[in-house]
């Protein structure tokens, strides 16, 4: 693994899922590619990981999936956002953001 | 909408999973093709492409696993996953499984059985609505008692109205005989307060029940009777209701019939028939003075029921008012009066709200939790000897996936499944204890009923005593189950740990061991105390006797008639064949009750500080010392010359005789019964101790005749030569020969009577509970030492075989094996003895005639158990000399 990767946070893939899902409907590949992309290669979203967060997302009411094809016509299963799902994103973006000024603050303290 | 949406997934992937793991597998067949397309794209060959693909997934199956594991209701999956699994390797292990349930059932059966005991005896309450609002009242003079005066419990009710929102009253019950379309039944009845039934919120099952609208005086009452007593004594007869009856001979109407499982407000002793209190003095003349209206008299019970939130505490304060009060109005008789209350509970009324019997029931709930424990022993013992058994299994499982927790799970599931299957066989066990125990012949002169009947409670505890067992069974062996090796367990053979393992079981069996010896010791004292009881010095011959319970007054008799029916009735006995002596007597040994009465002893002053002169006192009819065997020790028996008109005579104890008249010759003395202080009795004879009361010590006792002090309740007693059950029926029929209308009841030998819950019964329950515990305990450690030494000697085979093959004799390996059950035993007694010796001190007071540390009894179970142990342990051993060492050597 490079050294420039990091673990996930818990609950900040549920975040980059919903984050790249608001633009347009994705498949599982396509999300991990492009989450992969966004952040630079930071963050590489195995399948492991990946499939189970997108069900438990679905099953929460978050994303819906739907078949459809794929830019090369192939058969692919789609995720897009819910409203409930938004809702999510919002309420975690604005967590988030929360808690990256309360940290970037506290180490600005030391240094 | 989160909820609703995991809510629909749930349903979802419980009902519909085939479609949802069909969806899962296109979804990542789909996601590898694309991958696959991807790679191509950037120049790799198509088996290059699926490599990589591959590489990045891990594997679709696991990612498929972990997708299954964040699903709504996974768990549920997994539940049903392990127990149909564990079924399975249940199914495929009969013998194990065979053992461990029965294993379970007896434990639980022996539970359940000893706890619808306890249920029965001291948690049921009293079947009414909103029973646990009703209390009963006591009251102190000089003790604690229950009982009241009519006209206290008058007062206390007019003044009680704002604790309790009702009082009712209960005239303790009595017999008397019913006569119903010509056929007379004996009866137990009580004589209630007309708002009992409405303060008790029951209702009849047919017509009406008494209401405080009914006469409450004067001629022709109504009468309610109990369901059994309709049932069994009346068939079911539904037109009951309105039916003209004639009770003791005089005319009552029935109006109705309490409720099924209704017993009264004292569950143990079944009251029959109730009457209003009001008419208690026009049913019962003969008594003379009217009860209900003396303030020193008693016999009354008293119950309330709490008034809407007012606390028990409240109720107290509010009676302490009262009984101030009262003591002012009457200095006389309640100076120091002081009234409390008690919640009802199982209805045993005791005189300060403790239960009698809490102390003998825990001990036997103690001791069947123990043997709970002892079977949860043998069960953990046999699941780790299948977790060895079971180690690679656990080590593939764990090679694929399985985390830890996963497969303690298994485990778990599989001794629940036990545990289910075993209380389901304990229940059916434990129904069929309770119904021998409950079925136990009481012969007891009240109509006791011992209700062990399963309910809620029973099942409750079932259950909760088999998910305690197979949870504290499976627990470490489910631990240790899941603590595999992989390096270990997939190569073959693992030494080290195994043994350790079987120090475990070793130390495991050691308790068992100890404890059943425990309870071997507790049965062995109980059951030398039954022996101790039952060989007793009586002071009479129990044996051929027969009592038969006459009271001519319930068959109308006036008491110049009822003495003519007694003369009539011995004179047509005595010419039975068969018959060597028959008399009559007020009270017999070991009866329900005893009659005593204070005396005036000329020439005998009281010690300062002792009681007054007094003895136990008997009326009886000439002939009853033959009947009885009591010998005459001086002067003579009663004659028919002895009459009402003659002489009043007595006859005394050599205790009575030596109390009074010490040193003197009592023949000729006379002396006073304060409560007869008309006429002055003159002793004409001295007669052997003979005991009234089968733990008490002898007291002073005279007798009388009964001519001279008729009663007319009394019982007839027959000692006869030949069978007593044939004599039996030939003098009922001889009795009824000339008096049809004549109740008889209580009909039993004297052997029988003895047999009471106040005489031998109370002890043969305890040593027959005691012993059946001890007995399944000693079971379960044999099997228990046996299972051990036996797995140990089997694992020991090779290093056997090489020592015999080395040139070892077979008494050096018999010893090598034996060792290990020989220290079992020893350190398993040391610790029974000494456990038991701690519990024993918690049953000294129930022990008669044994010391609660008995040497005798220590050193003979303790010899026994060692005995039988030594034996479980030597017939392993005794296979492991005939190991063939060329088998043993190849065999690994």
């Amino acid at each position: 693994m490079p050294s420039n990767q990091v673990e996930l946070l818990q609950g900040t893939l549920d975040m980059l899922i919903l984050n790249t899902l608001a633009l347009a409907p994705l498949h599982g590949l396509g999300i991990s590619q492009r989450i992969e992309q966004v952040t630079r290669g930071t963050f590489q979203v195995k399948p492991g990981s990946l499939f189970p967060a997108l069900h438990r997302m679905e099953e929460r009411g978050w994303l819906k999936s739907s078949w459809g094809e794929s830019d090369n016509n192939r058969r692919a299963k789609y995720y897009e956002l819910t409203r409930a799902g938004r809702r999510q994103l919002e309420a975690e973006t604005r967590r988030w953001k929360q808690i990256s000024v309360a940290v970037g603050r506290a180490l600005e303290a030391n240094s | 909408m989160k909820w609703l949406s995991v809510g629909r997934s749930f349903l979802r992937n419980l009902f519909r999973r085939k479609q949802v793991e069909q969806a899962l597998d296109d979804e990542i067949s789909s996601y590898t093709e694309l991958l696959v397309a991807e790679n191509m794209k950037r120049g790799m060959t198509e088996p290059e492409a699926r490599r990589a693909a591959r590489l990045e997934m891990i594997g679709p199956s696991q990612v498929k696993e972990q997708v299954r594991s964040v699903r709504a209701g996974a768990w549920l999956a997994a539940l049903w996953q392990d127990l149909r699994y564990g079924f399975r390797v249940l199914r495929k292990n009969p013998v194990f499984t065979l053992a461990a349930v029965l294993t379970f059932a007896i434990g639980i059966g022996a539970n359940t059985t000893i706890f619808s005991m306890v249920n029965g005896l001291l948690l049921r309450p009293v079947p009414v609505p909103h029973s646990d609002r009703l209390t009963y009242l006591v009251q102190r003079r000089d003790h604690w008692r229950n009982s009241f005066s009519y006209p206290d419990f008058e007062d206390i009710r007019r003044d009680a109205r704002t604790a309790f929102s009702d009082l009712a009253a209960v005239r303790i019950f009595q017999i008397e005989g019913l006569n119903v379309g010509g056929q007379t039944h004996t009866i137990w009845t009580e004589y209630v307060t007309t708002n009992f039934f409405s303060m008790l919120e029951i209702r009849p099952i047919l017509g009406s029940l008494i209401a405080p609208s009914d006469k409450i005086a004067g001629s022709d009452p109504v009468m309610v009777l109990s369901h059994s007593y309709w049932k069994n004594h009346l068939g079911g007869d539904p037109n009951i209701v309105g039916r003209k009856a004639t009770l003791n001979g005089r005319s009552v109407t029935i109006i109705g019939v309490a409720p099924e499982g209704f017993r009264g407000v004292t569950p143990i002793f079944e009251t029959q028939g109730y009457l209003p209190i009001g008419v208690f003095s026009y049913m019962q003349v003969q008594h003379g003075k009217d009860p209900l209206t003396e303030r020193t008299g008693d016999g009354v019970l008293v119950f309330g029921r709490l008034a809407d939130s007012v606390s028990l505490e409240k109720a107290q304060s509010a009676l302490a008012v009262i009984a101030r009060r009262l003591a002012e109005q009457n200095p006389a008789s309640a100076k120091d009066l002081s009234l409390r209350t008690y919640f009802l509970g199982s209805g045993l009324l005791s005189p300060d709200g403790s239960n009698p019997l809490r102390v003998v029931t825990s001990l036997f709930l103690v001791l069947s939790g123990l043997l709970l424990l002892l079977a949860s022993a043998n069960v953990a013992n046999l699941l780790l000897v299948r977790a060895l058994a079971r180690n690679r299994e656990m080590a593939v499982r764990s090679a694929l996936g399985a985390v830890r927790f996963r497969l303690i799970r298994q485990v778990l599931a599989e001794t629940m499944l036990l545990g289910i299957m075993g209380c389901i066989g304990g229940a059916i066990l434990g129904i069929a204890g309770s119904r021998v125990i409950s079925g136990l012949p009481l012969q007891s002169d009240l109509p006791i009923v011992f209700d062990f009947s399963f309910d809620w409670r029973v099942f409750a505890y079932a259950f909760s005593a088999a998910l305690l067992l197979a949870l504290a069974s499976g627990l470490v062996p489910a631990l240790r189950a899941a603590r595999v090796n992989l390096n270990d367990a997939l190569r073959e053979g693992s030494r080290g740990y195994s043994s350790r393992r079987s120090r475990f079981r070793a130390v495991l069996v050691t308790a068992q061991v100890g404890g059943s010896l425990m309870l071997l010791i507790v049965a062995g004292l109980f059951v030398r105390s039954m022996q101790n009881v039952e060989h007793t010095d009586l002071g009479f011959d129990p044996n051929q006797v027969v009592n038969f319970g006459l009271d001519p007054h319930t068959a109308g008799y006036d008491e110049v008639r009822g003495r003519e029916f007694d003369r009539e009735l011995l004179e047509r006995v005595r010419a039975v064949p068969g018959v060597e002596f028959a008399s009559v007597a007020l009270t017999v040994p070991m009866g329900p009750e005893i009659l005593g009465s204070e005396l005036k002893v000329e020439g005998y002053q009281e010690p300062p500080g002792q009681r007054k002169p007094a003895a136990e006192m008997n009326a009886v009819s000439s002939g009853y010392f033959s009947t009885m065997r009591i010998p005459i020790v001086r002067g003579r028996d009663f004659l028919d010359s002895d009459t009402e008109s003659s002489q009043r005579v007595a006859l005394v104890n050599e205790l009575m005789a030596q109390t009074y008249w010490a040193g003197k010759d009592p023949i000729g003395h006379t002396f006073v019964r304060t409560d007869k202080p008309d006429y002055s009795w003159k002793i004409i004879g001295v007669v052997k101790n003979s005991h009234s009361q089968l733990l008490e010590p002898v007291s002073p006792a005279f007798y009388v005749p009964m001519a001279q002090d008729y009663r007319a309740r009394q019982t007839l007693q027959v000692r006869t030569s030949s069978p007593t059950s044939a004599a039996t029926k030939t003098i009922m029929e001889v009795v009824h020969s000339f008096e049809p209308a004549m109740a008889i009841f209580d009909v039993r030998t004297m052997t029988q009577s003895l047999n009471t819950p106040d005489g031998f019964m109370l002890f043969r329950l305890a040593a027959a509970i005691t012993s059946s515990l001890g007995l399944l305990g000693l079971v379960l450690a044999i099997i228990g030492v046996y299972g051990v030494v036996s797995y140990s000697a089997a694992q020991r085979t090779h290093e056997i075989g090489i020592r015999i093959a080395l040139g070892a004799r077979h008494s050096q390996v018999l010893r090598t094996v034996l060792r290990q059950g020989v220290l079992i035993v020893l350190f398993g007694s040391a610790f029974g003895i000494l456990t038991a010796i701690a519990v024993a001190r918690l049953v000294g007071s129930f022990l008669v005639g044994v010391s609660a540390i008995d040497p005798a009894t220590y050193i003979g179970v303790s010899l026994l158990l060692a005995a039988i142990a030594l034996l479980a342990s030597f017939i392993p051993a005794r296979r492991a000399t005939r190991v063939d060492p060329m088998l043993a050597l190849r065999y690994e």
